[in-house]
């Protein structure tokens, strides 16, 4: 009788050690992690553009992409007249990235080209000054109407930027390739202005 | 030899007696009218315990791919992706579901964002089918209470885990800053309850 439950007590123990093992590998607790991904690619971004209310000075307006000028001389002297407008266009760019401008002729100049030389002491161009102001940018482009070529001006932003883009374009009264002041010769006078937000 | 073959040693012995009592035991029961009954106490115990199961589809990952409107910079405000189906969960006792997550962030762009953008975007994580109420966090929530949910009994079953409502911390006019990797974790615990 004895030998049977000294035998007795160890089939027991030996139960709750068999069982209890399993038990003790297993968690209270259960965790899953789901990560979240996706990625912002680098952007950048103009809207059209629109005048600053207020702004325009001796410019009949902006239609569609082209600013015309009102007045371009003073019909009594011939010289230039002085004009002036700022144009605002929504941007953004999420990077460090680079604003340029772009003078297509460096200047206005006619549009159709002229095969013989301009007439000693008339403007065969017209010099104006573009102003720009982008973030922490606030650069000027001279377009001097010295050679018809193209005129940039190159700035590197080192942060995301969004906003506004604020172009300001002067035209200075007398202004002129020739001398100051100097008449300007008849014909229609024009030049492309470019903005760029790209990768630098 | 033949003193040991008359005088058996101690553990010869030893052995023999324990024979004959197996030996009796099966014989009683066999041979004899009256029972003698032997209880073995055979116990056990089933450890509350919860597992969390395995994934179904197409991986652990929810990939939310381009996360911004590439004509304006801002974020999209058509985000989906597929629940994930946790298979084959259970709790063999009365358990709570917790649910918890962190905002996605830009891990390459850490410094402080410029103004007009940022590098954080906020979603609701949502773990449905253990309790009636689904558990839900929201990352740009200053307390969730319906992140955890209590479950009374014991259950096996599926838990679709869910993401959406993505907005952009700091106001839907920012911008997200550029970087090829956003990311953020959702988190689900199942634990016995106390």
């Amino acid at each position: 009788m004895p030998r049977g439950l000294r035998l007795e007590t160890v089939l027991v123990v030996g139960g709750l050690l068999a069982w209890a093992s399993p038990a003790f590998a297993q968690s209270t607790v259960a965790t899953k992690t789901l990560p979240v991904t996706g990625n912002a690619p680098p952007v950048c971004a103009v809207g059209s553009p629109r005048l600053a209310p207020g702004s325009q000075i001796n410019f009949r307006g902006l239609s569609g992409n082209t600013l015309q000028i009102d007045q371009m001389i003073d019909p009594t002297t011939l010289a230039v007249s002085a004009a002036s407008v700022d144009v605002k266009f929504d941007a953004v760019c999420n990077y460090p990235h680079r604003l340029r401008l772009e003078s297509q002729n460096n200047g206005l100049w006619p549009t159709l080209q002229r095969t013989l030389p301009p007439a000693p002491g008339f403007g065969s161009a017209v010099p104006y000054r573009a102003t720009v102001m982008w973030g922490v940018v606030n650069g000027v482009l001279n377009a001097d109407a010295q050679a018809r070529r193209v005129n940039d001006q190159r700035f590197n932003i080192d942060l995301p930027t969004a906003g506004e883009i604020d172009l300001k374009l002067n035209i200075a009264p007398g202004a002129s390739n020739a001398r100051d002041n100097a008449p300007l010769l008849a014909g229609d006078y024009a030049d492309t202005m470019r903005i760029f937000v790209e990768p630098r | 030899m033949t003193r040991n073959l008359k005088r058996p040693s101690l553990k010869r012995l030893a052995a023999l007696s324990a024979a004959a009592v197996a030996i009796a035991w099966s014989g009683s029961a066999a041979a004899q009218s009256d029972t003698d009954t032997k209880d073995f106490a055979v116990v056990g115990n089933v450890p509350a315990m919860c597992v969390g199961g395995t994934l179904t589809g197409t991986g652990a990952t929810f990939d939310m791919g381009v996360l911004i409107d590439i004509n304006t910079g801002l974020l999209r405000n058509d985000l989906a992706a597929p629940p994930k189906i946790l298979s084959g969960s259970f709790c063999s006792a009365r358990s709570t579901i917790t649910v918890n997550a962190t905002p996605m962030a830009a891990q390459t762009f850490t410094s402080t964002p410029p103004a007009g953008f940022s590098r954080l975007v906020d979603y609701t994580a949502t773990a449905a089918g253990w309790t009636t109420t689904p558990a839900a966090f929201a990352t740009g929530a200053g307390s969730n209470p319906a992140a955890v949910q209590t479950r009374g009994t014991a259950f096996s079953g599926d838990i679709t885990v869910s993401v959406g409502s993505f907005s952009t911390v700091g106001g839907a006019n920012q911008r997200l800053v550029a970087d090829t990797n956003y990311q953020g974790n959702v988190t689900v615990t199942l634990a016995v309850a106390s």
